[in-house]
C-alpha cells in the first residue's frame, strides 16, 4: 500500500477518534462504561505528527476534501466509490491502486481498497 | 441489544485461548495478526495504529482483568470482535495494576450503523461487572465454552 494513503487513512481514523472524544454525549457514554477519555493532547499531538509526514500535496488536497465531505478517504466496495457510488473503472482496479494515491474521477474523494 | 446479539460480530475463527504477548502492544499486534487470519480484512498497520492511538487517550483496561481495545477505522467493513484470552496475563496499565487476561476488541467501520459498535461496547463492559461470570469466561477453555459463558451470567 501506498505510505502516503496509509497516512491518510491514518490521519482520517484519528479525526474521526478525537471528534467522538468531543463529542459530549458520547465521551459521557465512554465514561459511563469506565474508560478514560483524558489524552486528548496525545491524540491531538499524534495528528499533528502523522500530518508533518504528508506530502504538501496531498495534505492540501485532503484538506479541501474536508470542507466539502465528512470523510476524505472512502473504501472502494464491489469497484464502486463508496462516496458517491461511481464506478470504479477497471484500470484503476489493477496494482495501481497500491501504488498511488487515486482520486474517484466523479467526486474527487480519495480512494482506498480495503 | 444482549450478549447474544453481540456474539453475532464474532466467531470461533476469532477467538485466540492464550495469547503469547508479554506487554501491550505486542498483545495488540497478536489481536490484529488474528483478525486479519479470522477475517478479510489485510490492512494489519493501519487498525494496529488506531488502537494504538485509541490507547494513549486512555486504557481500555477498565474491568478488573479485562480490557476492551476499540475503534473506528476505514480498514474494516462492518462491526468486527475479536476475543482473547492469556492464562499469565498482560500488564495492559489497568488502573488497579494488575494484569489483565481476557480482551474483547472491537473494531468497526467509520460509519457505524445503529451504533452496534458502542451498544456492543456496552453490553460486554457491563456484563464483565459480574465476578463470577468473569471467572467463568476466563476459565473457558475453546469458543463455545466461552460464549456459553457469557450467556449463562
Amino acid at each position: 500500500m501506498n505510505p502516503q494513503l496509509q497516512l491518510l487513512v491514518a490521519i482520517q481514523d484519528l479525526e474521526l477518534m478525537i471528534r467522538d472524544v468531543e463529542d459530549a454525549e458520547q465521551a459521557h457514554e465512554m465514561e459511563e462504561m469506565g474508560f478514560d477519555m483524558g489524552g486528548l493532547d496525545k491524540l491531538k499531538e499524534a495528528h499533528k505528527e502523522l500530518q508533518a509526514k504528508l506530502e504538501p500535496r496531498h495534505r492540501s488536497y485532503y484538506r479541501r476534501l474536508t470542507q466539502h465531505f465528512g470523510h476524505a478517504v472512502v473504501p472502494v466496495i464491489n469497484n464502486l466509490c463508496t462516496g458517491c457510488f461511481a464506478n470504479i473503472p477497471a484500470s484503476f482496479v489493477s496494482q495501481t491502486h497500491k501504488e498511488k494515491v487515486l482520486a474517484c474521477e466523479n467526486c474527487g474523494r480519495i480512494l482506498y481498497w480495503p | 441489544m444482549d450478549i447474544a446479539d453481540v456474539l453475532k460480530h464474532t466467531s470461533a475463527d476469532l477467538f485466540l485461548p492464550d495469547l503469547q504477548a508479554t506487554d501491550k502492544e505486542s498483545a495488540l499486534s497478536e489481536m490484529v495478526d488474528g483478525l486479519i487470519s479470522g477475517t478479510p480484512i489485510t490492512n494489519k498497520e493501519t487498525v494496529l495504529q488506531m488502537l494504538l492511538s485509541r490507547e494513549n487517550l486512555g486504557s481500555t483496561a477498565v474491568g478488573p482483568g479485562v480490557a476492551f481495545p476499540h475503534g473506528r477505522t476505514l480498514a474494516v467493513q462492518k462491526l468486527t470482535i475479536l476475543i482473547a484470552q492469556s492464562k499469565k496475563g498482560i500488564p495492559f496499565d489497568a488502573e488497579d495494576g494488575k494484569p489483565t487476561h481476557l480482551f474483547f476488541m472491537l473494531i468497526a467501520p467509520p460509519q457505524d450503523s445503529g451504533h452496534q459498535y458502542i451498544k456492543s461496547l456496552a453490553v460486554l463492559t457491563d456484563i464483565m461487572q459480574n465476578a463470577s461470570l468473569r471467572k467463568s469466561a476466563m476459565k473457558a477453555e475453546g469458543y463455545d465454552s466461552f460464549c456459553v459463558a457469557l450467556q449463562e451470567g
